[in-house]
């Protein structure tokens, strides 16, 4: 969105990484940056890899070859960690907690604040905040196991929002999101790209709702296949609508 | 616990009402009041961190930890303490390192602690007898010194749950958020870790180390059923321990029964009576749930590679 995302530090980048569970590669030889302000869509079909490179980026796993840098620093090094959000794929986090929704969403300050602080009203108006974002302030005294997995997943995001991170990375955030909601999280995003100057690093199926603001799309499958503006890869016939059908494919035709 | 505060500072016995009018209840009642409340708030974060059997996996090598101070001739509640905040920690180890599923952790240590306490105590002067104190508890016995201890190690777990429970509750719905924000997820669970420790052998002379684990347990488990919130939650279940407490050493006094037993049957009796009150059976989430709010929006498209194992009661409608 803003062409002022090209210049700067890279808040996220990935030089050479490859990355095998046990024999069998996951990411070989990604090269990936996202810089301030900068707002990139990963995509790729199932068991491409995405998940493990968000991984990797974010230091939860350590890469085979290459190097990672968030923040400027080695994961390890990075003292502000809570400038970094992150919204994990919903279906391997079991929500069946018995807490509230703004209990959820005001653990994801905690480390802003000092984990050893007790809240503030600072701390309590970016709940509020956070809680709006995502339209679920409804629901706040709701038990988040007792929520549809929608909703569940709007809490997960507003828990990564209301640290106010610099750089954003979601993982399959709109899936099971009815339309209403993504349009809201659409505008939730924009307004930190914009506002804020957030780099959003989103990996999703459903990239209908947000395609007109990615400023890049990565399509991936193990190798980094396509680096550009959307309008570059639906030049190449592939639409990144509703779980892009077209997407595998268009892969599969680029093997070939 | 004012009671019991008040005996120890060798003030007269307080005129509280049968049962405890006697000192050895009021006694009693203060260490049986402490592991009531503590065991449960320790209990309800082990619970959400799959770790339900952390105290009796701890139990038994604390058990272990008596024998060792036995044969050694050392106070048996420091090796106890020593040997069971070692155990926990390589438990936690052990767990994050993936080198053990926890349950196959937790069983390492619960048959190799009981295994080595008794070969231990047949070895020391007692013989294995010696150690069953400490498996059933003893707290019609407990005298001034021991509740002392047990109060101070109870005040240190009430205040760390107070201090770290944020970072705790954090870390335990969701460790790998909790790491990339940067909390110190290592230092936590080994906090939690020694405070199961500490759990454990303050104790062991009040239910004995077969029973405390159930004092972790049940009432959390109870409360889970009945609370919205996880601050409700640990209300909740110190709560129950407490009530657990008194009516089993009100039923241990009148009947002439087992006090340790006694006070885990109410916890357990409570667990049931709320299951079938709750209309619901097994440990499935029994949820109170509220109308949905005006303006909430319905879901609609459902992510297709969700699994759908877990239902969600209530989810959208109630
Ligand atoms: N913990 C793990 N242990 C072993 N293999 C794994 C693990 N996690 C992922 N894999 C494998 O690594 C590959 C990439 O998985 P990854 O989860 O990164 O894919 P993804 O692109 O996120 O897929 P999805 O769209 O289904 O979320 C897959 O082949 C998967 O089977
Ligand atoms: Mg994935």
């Amino acid at each position: 969105m803003t062409a002022a995302g090209a210049t700067g530090p890279a808040v996220l980048a990935a030089h050479g990484v490859s990355f095998a569970y046990g024999a069998d590669p996951a990411v070989t030889a990604v090269d990936l940056t996202v810089t301030p302000g900068e707002f990139v869509a990963l995509v790729g079909p199932n068991g491409s890899g995405k998940s493990t490179l968000l991984r990797l980026l974010l230091g939860l796993l350590t890469p085979d070859a290459g190097t990672v840098e968030l923040l400027g620093h080695p994961p390890r090094a990075l003292r502000e960690r809570w400038r970094v959000g992150y919204v994990p794929q919903r279906r391997i986090l079991d929500l069946d907690v018995p807490a509230t929704v703004t209990e959820v969403v005001a653990s994801g300050r905690t480390a802003r604040r000092g984990w050893w602080k007790p809240p503030r009203p600072a701390d309590r108006a970016a709940v509020e905040h956070a809680l709006d974002a995502v339209a679920i302030a409804d629901l706040r005294r709701r038990p988040v196991g007792a929520l549809s997995g929608g909703q569940q997943q709007r809490v997960l995001i507003a828990r990564a929002l209301v640290a106010e991170p610099t750089v954003l990375v979601l993982d399959e955030p709109i899936a099971g999101v009815d339309r209403e909601s993504q349009r809201l999280f659409r505008d939730s995003l924009v307004h930190l790209v914009e506002h804020h100057d957030t780099a959003v690093l989103l990996v999703s199926h459903e990239l209908g709702a947000v395609a007109d603001d990615l400023d890049r799309v990565v399509v991936l499958q193990r190798r980094v296949r396509f680096d550009g503006p959307p309008s570059e890869l639906a030049a190449t016939g592939v639409h990144l609508g509703v779980h892009a059908d077209d997407l595998p494919r268009w892969l599969e035709d680029l093997q070939a | 616990m004012s009671g019991g505060l008040a005996g120890i500072a060798g003030l007269a016995v307080l005129p509280l009402p049968w049962p405890f009018e006697r000192e050895y209840m009021q006694l009693a009642l203060a260490a049986g009041l402490v592991i009531g409340i503590c065991a449960p708030l320790i209990g309800t974060f082990l619970v959400q961190q799959r770790l339900s059997l952390m105290g009796d996996g701890i139990g038994h090598l604390a058990l272990a930890g008596i024998a060792a101070g036995l044969l050694l001739e050392v106070w048996p509640v420091w090796s106890a303490m020593v040997v069971a905040a070692v155990g926990a920690l390589s438990i936690e180890w052990l767990r994050s390192r993936r080198r053990a599923t926890s349950d196959l952790a937790l069983a390492l240590w619960f048959y190799g602690g009981i295994a080595g306490g008794v070969v231990l105590a047949s070895r020391s002067t007692g013989g294995s007898g010696a150690i069953l104190p400490y498996l059933f508890g003893s707290i019609l016995t407990v005298d001034r010194s021991e509740v002392l201890l047990v109060v101070l190690l109870g005040l240190g777990i009430v205040v760390a749950v107070a201090a770290f429970g944020r970072t705790l509750f954090a870390i335990v719905i969701d460790e790998e958020s909790a790491r990339v924000a940067g909390l110190p997820v290592g230092a936590g669970n080994a906090l939690l870790a020694v405070l199961t420790a500490v759990t454990v052998v303050a104790a062991m002379q009040v239910v004995g180390v077969l029973l405390v684990a159930a004092l972790m347990v049940l009432p959390v488990a109870t409360s889970r059923n009945l609370a919205r919130s996880f601050r409700g939650t640990l209300a909740g279940a110190a709560g129950i321990g407490a009530f657990a407490v008194v009516a089993g050493l009100a039923a241990a006094r009148q009947w002439a029964l087992a006090p340790g037993g006694s006070i885990v049957l109410v916890a357990a009796g409570t667990f049931a009576v709320v299951g079938v009150v709750g209309g619901r059976t097994g440990t499935r989430r029994t949820v109170l749930v509220e109308a949905p709010a005006p303006g909430t929006a319905p879901v609609t498209g459902r992510d297709p590679h969700e699994d759908h194992d877990h239902d969600h009661p209530g989810s959208g409608s109630g």
